[in-house]
């Protein structure tokens, strides 16, 4: 019999508590009625009202394509911003970028959010042709996703020998070449977590999105929050498990993506030491 | 280096997929070169219905957001940037957004219908000769009670709330308006009182309901009388009949003292960028047809006289939604204040909230 530990128990509950509200909404998207008071049936009903319910698809794609471009933009930022920083030779400058950068971090959405309206109506204020809506929010995503990014990549950065570097330019490599050959992929498993991460961030972001959308483009979270007032459709419990679901194939995506990288690398290791056996 | 190449072109594909994806369910909705008309509206405030119906009929293209505040609205809306043709706001707002030049007057000869909404709607206290807004929903304050724990007929004014036998079972709507409102309503005085020692009288009066007050919540409490955790709520009209629609057992009144009768209402933001389609929105809900499809669909009550006439009997003779003249001449509609008033109204609201029994 295996040994009883209280930290098995206290996992349990805590796994329990994150996931028994997920899963009674989800059981509850399967209801014949429209409350979530009581289960009166099986059946497929919510989800047929939520594939025939044009808007909301729109929002749900708007809000995903939404999330994979503002993360692409925030990252390719990010990394470039990531190793400016690392290469600053002055060190107070340096500490002074990654404190900057931390400070976006650490403040409130709604202090960005807001900051992020007054600014655009600035200037929607001198061209007359700018107004909140799709680029507004893409442009704010990025803006809070970057800081993120750069927090991934630089431990990678500093994990990386500067001798590989200098290896690279005594050979005769240019900037180019060191980048694309040395530092990217070494960067790579930080550049694909930091994406995830920018991507998750964009996904679930309420506050920002809140302030700056408009004329028409709205996003999953501030659509849900504005109909809660009315009560909570069993729609949005349809909607809430296929993205939920959506969210594990991203998931088991992601852990195959490292998983592969952690295994080739296990297997190189273990090729080293059987030569090494060898001889 | 050829991952990230191959996670960046896998993500660029999904980019596209996406994009047409939003494309195609756009062109299938409407006509994505016509010409759009922006409306701001409360979450499910409209019968979705009629949109498709208007983007047929008028061949505009309707952009449809949502606000869940007056006030979230109110900003959007100052602030400038977004281009909303049309905003649904309740009565002191509108007053607010007139006196802040928010709002542009309406040209009355492009209205059609307007003679369609009942006169006793029109040219309030809040927009008086109807120059900037259209009645678009209207309702009131009240007790909804569940028959279950509380004879029936057994409420009636706002003085039963302080009935002993309601001890810990009356649930509030969270509002300083509304609360305050209510005291002052039970002692006979205007729920827009300005007068110190009313308030005072009304307050002290309130801080002897404590005992009964189980919460003071915001909109979980149709969920909770749905579930019957409480005998007694203090709640809007519209609330009330979605109660009344998932459980039999709530009823709905309209305390005989008075209360707070309240608007919900068509304007033109500054904002506008297409007048036209908003004058053919505010004449397209002003059709009878369509305003009583749209009151069957949300259950607030309908201004629009000649609608009522489509609606079934049974829901326009419930006097718990559209109530007798004579008591729709007791209640008030709420004046902006101005922020000292409000102020006022906050902070006896809190301190009361703060009270222990």
């Amino acid at each position: 019999m295996r040994k009883f530990r209280w930290s098995h128990i206290y996992l349990t509950i805590v796994f329990l508590l994150l996931y028994l509200p997920i899963f009674y909404l989800i059981f509850y998207s399967f209801n014949t009625g429209t409350t979530m008071n009581q289960f009166t049936g099986f059946s497929l009903a919510h989800y047929q009202a939520l594939f025939a319910d044009s808007r909301l698809l729109i929002i749900v794609l708007n809000t995903f394509l939404l999330a994979f471009l503002s993360a692409l933009i925030a990252t390719m930022i990010g990394v470039l911003g990531a190793i400016g920083i690392y290469y600053n030779k002055k060190r107070w400058l340096k500490n002074t970028l990654l404190s900057f950068n931390n400070v976006l971090l650490v403040s409130p959405d709604v202090i960005i959010g807001a900051s992020f309206l007054i600014f655009f109506t600035m200037i929607g204020s001198w061209f007359r042709s700018f107004h909140l809506g799709f680029i507004s929010v893409l442009l704010s995503h990025c803006a809070f996703s970057v800081p993120i990014v750069v927090l991934m990549v630089l431990p990678k950065l500093q994990e990386m020998k500067d001798s590989m570097v200098d290896a690279a330019r005594d050979l005769g490599a240019n900037s180019w070449q060191v980048m694309k050959d040395i530092i990217l992929p070494f960067l790579t498993p930080g550049i694909i977590a930091g994406y995830f991460m920018a991507f998750t961030y964009s996904l679930d972001d309420f506050a920002v999105t809140f302030f700056v959308t408009g004329n028409g483009f709205t996003t999953m979270s501030v659509e849900i929050y504005s109909r809660a007032r009315q009560g909570i459709d069993l729609e949005i419990n349809a909607l809430s498990t296929l993205v939920f679901l959506f969210s594990l194939f991203l998931v088991i995506g992601y852990y195959f993506i490292s998983k592969e990288n952690r295994s080739k690398r296990l297997r190189k290791n273990r090729l080293k030491r059987k030569k090494a056996d060898l001889t | 280096m050829k991952r990230l190449q191959a996670l960046f072109i896998g993500i660029c594909f999904i980019l596209l997929l996406l994009f047409f994806g939003v494309q195609t369910l756009e062109k299938s909705t409407g006509m994505s070169g016509a010409k759009v008309v922006n409306i701001y509206n409360w979450g499910d405030y409209i019968d979705p219905e009629l949109i498709d119906r208007f983007e047929k009929e008028s061949g505009y293209k309707v952009n449809y957001d949502t606000f869940d505040s007056n006030e979230a609205m109110f900003t959007k809306i100052q602030q400038g940037g977004t281009a909303y043709d049309i905003a649904i706001p309740s009565e002191y707002m509108i007053q607010k957004m007139i006196e802040q030049n928010l709002v542009l007057p309406l040209e009355k000869e492009k209205l059609k219908g307007l003679d369609n909404i009942d006169p006793q709607f029109l040219d309030l206290s809040f927009d008086s000769q109807n120059r900037y807004s259209v009645p678009y929903f209207w309702g009131t304050l009240g007790i909804a009670y569940n028959d279950k724990m509380v004879d029936e007929g057994a409420i009636t004014s706002w003085d039963d709330l302080w009935s002993p036998a309601l001890k810990n079972n009356v649930m509030l709507i969270d509002g300083a308006r509304e609360i305050i409102g209510l005291g002052l309503n039970s002692l006979g005085y205007s729920l827009n009182s300005k007068e110190q020692s009313q308030l005072q009288e009304a307050t002290m009066k309130l801080r002897k309901l404590t005992p009964n007050v189980k919460a003071i919540v915001a909109d979980e409490i149709k969920m909770y009388m749905e579930n019957e955790e409480s005998a007694v709520a203090v709640t809007f009209s519209g609330e009330a009949a979605d109660m009344m629609a998932e459980n039999e057992h709530i009823h709905y009144v309209i305390p005989e003292e008075g209360s707070n009768l309240w608007f919900d209402n068509l304007v033109i933001p500054k904002t506008a960028q297409n007048k036209e389609g908003a004058y053919a929105f505010i004449n397209f809900m002003l059709e009878p047809e369509n305003a009583a499809q749209n009151a069957e669909y949300i259950g607030y009550s309908t201004p629009n006289e000649k609608a009522l006439a489509l609606l079934p009997k049974e829901i326009t003779e419930d006097e718990q939604f559209y109530p007798s003249d004579e008591r729709l001449a007791h209640l008030e509609v709420y004046e902006n204040l101005g922020s000292q008033y409000l102020g006022i109204y906050n902070d006896l609201f809190l301190e009361l909230k703060m009270y222990r029994k």
